[in-house]
This record gives C-alpha cells, structure tokens and sequence, in this order.
C-alpha cells in the first residue's frame, strides 16, 4: 500500500508538469493577447498619433465619435452587413445540411466539395468576386445580358446599395458552407429512434422538422450563429478587398474604419476607440458560446 | 422518399452550381488572352487558351516571393501551434491541478477575440521587440489565433481516447512526458493532422495583420501582395486569376488529401464541448 505522504508527491509532481506543459500557451495568451488588448483600452483613452506621445484624454475618443457622421454610418453598415449575412448563411447552411442529409449517395464528397470556399484565402474569394462583379466583363453582368435580364451593365460595386449587396454576397459564399456542416453534424447526432417514432404517428416531415429536427440542432445553431456574428461584424478582408468601404462611406463595417483612421489618418486613439465600441456586445456573445461549450455533460 | 431524395439532389445540384461558378470564372480568365478579356462580346471559354497570364505572372511580378514568404510562415506558424497546442490541450484535459478549468475556458474566449481589436496594440508589441516589417512579426502574431482554436480543436481529441491506456503505461513506469509522447500522440495522429491543416489554412489565409505588420514589397505574403497588384495602375485580371488560381492550390490539395480530418476537427470543435 502507497503512504498517503508519497501519493501527494507523486500529485503534486504531476500537476508541475501539467503547468510546464500548458506554459508556453499562458506566455502567449499574457504576452500577445491580454496585455494588448489592456494596451488597447489605454490607448483608446489617449490621443495617440503615429510619431508623438500619448496624452491621456479620457473618454475624448468616444466621445467625439457620438458625433462623427462616417461612425454613425459605419455602425449603421456593420449591423446591415453581418445581419443580413449571418441570416442568409444560416438558412442556405441548414437548407445545405438537410439536403446532405437525405443524399445517401457520395454524401461526404459532396459536404466536401461544399466547404471549399470556406478553406481557400478569403482574398481570394474577394478578388473573384470583384472580377465577377466587374461592370464590363464580369460573369453577372455578361450573364445578365446575355440572358436579356438587363440591358445596361449594372455598376455593382459602384452603387451604394449594390456594393453592400455585392459584399454581403461573398461573405454568404464563403460563410454559409461553415453552418452546412455543423448543423448536418448536429443532425446526425440527434436519434434516430425519435424519427421513427414521429413516422410511426404520422407526423409530416415538415413536423418532423419544427419539433425534432429544430429543438435537436438547439445548441449547434446557437453556437455556430454566434461564433459566426463575431467574426462577420469584425470582417475586413471581403468588404478591403471589394470596395475599400466605398463608394463613398457606403460599405464602411468597423474593421475598415478602424484600419482607415489607423493606418492612414495615423489616429490610433480615435481608431481602437472605433474597434471598442462594440466590444460589449461581442463580449456577451463570448460569455454565451464559452458558457454552452465549457458544460460539462 | 424518392421525391424527396430528387429534390435533395437537386438543391445540392445548385449549390454546387453557387460554389463552382467563382471558380470557373478565375480558370476561365486566367487562360484568356487579354484581348479576349476585354472584348466587347465576352467569351464564357477562352478561344485559345493561352499560358501568358502565368508567364507575366511568374516573370514580370514578386509572386513567387510572395508565394515563399507565405509558405515560411505558414510552416512555421504550423509547427509552433502543433507543439503548443498539442502540450496545452493534452495537459488541459488529463492532468489535474488549479486553475485547469479557467485556463481551458479562456482558450475559448482568446479564439472568439477578433483581430480587429488586436491589430493596433500588437503592433506596438511587436515594434518594441523590433519585429515590424519582417516575417518574424508574423510568426508571432499567427499564434494568437491558430493556437487558442487548435488547442480546443485537440482538447476534443484528447478527451476521446480513455484514460487507462496512459494510466497503464504510467503505472508501468512511464514518465508523464512518456506516456504523453508514445501513447497518447500516436492515437491523436487524427487530431494533430486536422489541427496542422488548419493552423496552416488560417495561417496561409491572413490578410489583416500581413497587410498592417509588413510594408516591403519583398517581405509580403501572398494575400498582402495580390491586393497590391489589383490596385495598382492598370487591373490584370488575367495575371490575377492567374495567382489565385495558383494560391489556392496548396489549400485545395491539403484539403482534397486530408478534408476528412478537417470536418471531423471542424465539427468536433463547434459540435461538442
């Protein structure tokens, strides 16, 4: 028999080397994470200009940004872009996942032929779609006349409402296969059992959905809704790329804004005041997302 | 049933049509003649196809710098995430003491924090370490992200495999490090390749902190450096569908060889806890 004393060392030796192990991982969550983002509150409280010294200004940057035009829009875009995106990409995914369902034949090549936009460089998903949007010689339009639909090429990126449109188009392209193989994921883990059984009772396969299906993917659709709000308000390469936050302020989302007032005004305060302003609402989502996939079931 | 099943097939039919039509409008241009290009009745094939967008490409652009300062990276981002995440995620989910459950909670939380508020304060980290303007800025950054995903992508992995066969070797003698390096590793082979894949996808993929930390023409990567060439003075398309065609490869090829590693990493990471 182990003494109790030998038994504690032997505890204590591994919990050490269970802190060695995840070091590395602590050093860079302080170092590259945390002490920026407490780097990112000071600054935003300061009047930081590339080149000069930072003078405390308290809540100067936020304030001033109440009252700044091109702000106001800019939040105005970042709530119709992500919106509108995480809607479409979440019914086109679940429209994806439950076709992937019932295709029993080459099932898992399909899924994956769906996912490849997902996986290449979201630049290049952008620069295609330019180039499909181009006025001229883009695909849309070439199609568009060719079929007799319009007559005058449309200027999609050159037009406030289209350019938004155009940007929300291929974020959905990229995004909506994400949702297709979560939620089909989350479909086969529910039971079969309680489809038979609704079969057996005769209940129609659109019951089947609302109060099997549905309830079932609870979780999953949450989850990935969210995740999938956080990183499409905080999108920068697709609308970057696309239309610079044009034409005129019409496209500008957030992550633009904060790269044109910090990279090319030079004004870091105003610019992470910019990228704070939604952070309470991010930082609920983050609460609710860690909170679901920490339970422990 | 069969309806139904048709009806599926269909609505796949055209997504597949959705997901294709990018593609084949980037291979479609990148084989025209620039004459082709901007003719007014516009060709759905190029008649002839023509290699000229690839040659001026390779000859007259930085695109295989890019291309090399991209798969640096990349590579490099990719080994140091695989040693980190694999020690933390391994040691978060088998090894007890204080503290494990916030730790493994904040992996979670470091994952969902955008770059967007990262990009400005990391710039001042990495100038104080003088690492501004070389690929070093980037091999430090990159782990921000793919390390706080790839280590909850193996957290999953790890709790898979039962804990007796490590228990076993240990009480056979093993060392913590030795049961973790001979047991465990070889049955995570699945995780570890799926959590290489992505950290080498998101790595290859970056564009925000490439463009921000990077300013040399020479020093840039891939993503960084097509941007550029789009806004230059005169649109290449030709030449530009050309280098997508070519940066997207690598991805599609990894992920063609190893994609069920990928949706099984995917979905176990969003799917599960």
């Amino acid at each position: 028999m182990t003494k109790p004393s030998a038994w504690r060392r032997v505890l204590v030796a591994d919990a050490l080397v269970g802190y060695l192990f995840v070091l590395p991982l602590i050093v860079l969550v302080l170092g590259l994470v945390a002490y920026p983002l407490g780097n990112a509150v000071w600054i935003s409280l300061t009047d930081k200009y590339v080149g000069y010294a930072a003078r405390f200004v308290g809540l100067a940057n936020y304030v001033t940004l109440t009252r700044d035009p091109i702000f106001h829009k800019v939040i105005r875009n970042s709530a119709v872009f992500t919106l509108a995106s995480v809607a479409v990409k979440v019914v086109l995914g679940m429209l994806m996942a439950l076709a992937l369902q019932r295709a029993l034949i080459a099932r898992s090549f399909l899924r994956a032929a769906l996912l490849v936009p997902w996986v290449i460089p979201t630049v290049i998903t952008a620069l295609t779609w330019h180039w499909m949007f181009n006025a001229l010689w883009g695909f849309i339009n070439v199609t568009l006349q060719g079929v007799g639909l319009v007559r005058e090429p449309i200027a999609w990126l050159g037009q406030p409402a289209t350019a938004m449109a155009a940007v929300i188009t291929a974020n959905i392209w990229r995004g909506f296969p994400f949702f297709g193989v979560c939620l089909l994921a989350g479909m086969q883990a529910i039971p079969r059992d309680l489809y038979e059984a609704a079969a057996v009772d005769g209940a129609s396969p659109a019951q089947r959905f609302w109060h099997i299906t549905l309830p079932g993917l609870r979780l999953v659709l949450l989850v990935t809704t969210l995740i999938s709000l956080i990183f499409t308000l905080n999108d920068f390469n697709i609308v970057y790329v696309l239309t610079r936050g044009g034409p005129g302020t019409a496209t500008h989302v957030l992550a633009t804004y904060t790269y044109e007032v910090g990279f090319q005004a030079l004004r870091w305060g105003k610019a992470v005041a910019v990228s704070m302003y939604p952070l309470p609402v991010i930082a609920v989502m983050i609460v609710i997302v860690t909170r679901y996939l920490t339970r422990e079931d | 049933m069969a309806g139904r099943g048709v009806l599926a097939y269909g609505f796949i039919g055209l997504l597949l049509l959705v997901v294709g039509v990018p593609f084949y409008w980037m291979v479609n241009t990148s084989l025209k003649t620039s004459a082709q290009l901007q003719s007014l009745t516009p060709y759905y094939y190029p008649s002839p196809a023509t290699l000229r967008n690839y040659a001026a490409l390779l000859g007259t652009t930085n695109f295989l710098t890019w291309i090399k300062n991209s798969a640096l990276v990349a590579v490099g981002a990719t080994l140091v995430t695989v040693v980190v995440s694999s020690l933390a995620g391994y040691s978060l989910t088998r090894i007890r003491y204080p503290g494990r459950r916030v730790l493994a909670t904040t992996v979670l939380v470091v994952y969902l924090v955008p770059p967007t508020l990262l990009f400005i304060p990391l710039y001042t980290v990495l100038k104080s370490f003088d690492l501004v303007n070389s690929l070093w800025a980037l091999l430090v950054a990159y782990p921000t992200f793919t390390v706080p995903f790839c280590t909850w992508l193996l957290m999953g992995f790890f709790r898979s495999i039962p804990r007796d066969l490590e228990e076993a070797a240990m009480v056979d003698g093993a060392t913590r490090l030795g049961a973790f390096t001979r047991v465990i590793l070889p049955l995570t082979t699945p995780g570890i390749l799926a959590a290489a894949l992505f950290a080498f996808t998101l790595a290859w993929n970056e564009f925000l902190y490439a463009l921000v930390f990077v300013h040399n023409t020479e020093l840039k990567t891939i993503p960084v450096g097509l941007n550029d060439l789009m806004f230059g003075d005169i649109f290449l398309w030709g030449e530009l569908m050309a280098a997508s065609v070519l940066t997207t490869l690598p991805v599609i090829a990894l992920y063609t060889y190893l994609q069920r590693y990928m949706v099984e990493g995917l979905t176990a990471g969003a799917v599960t806890g």
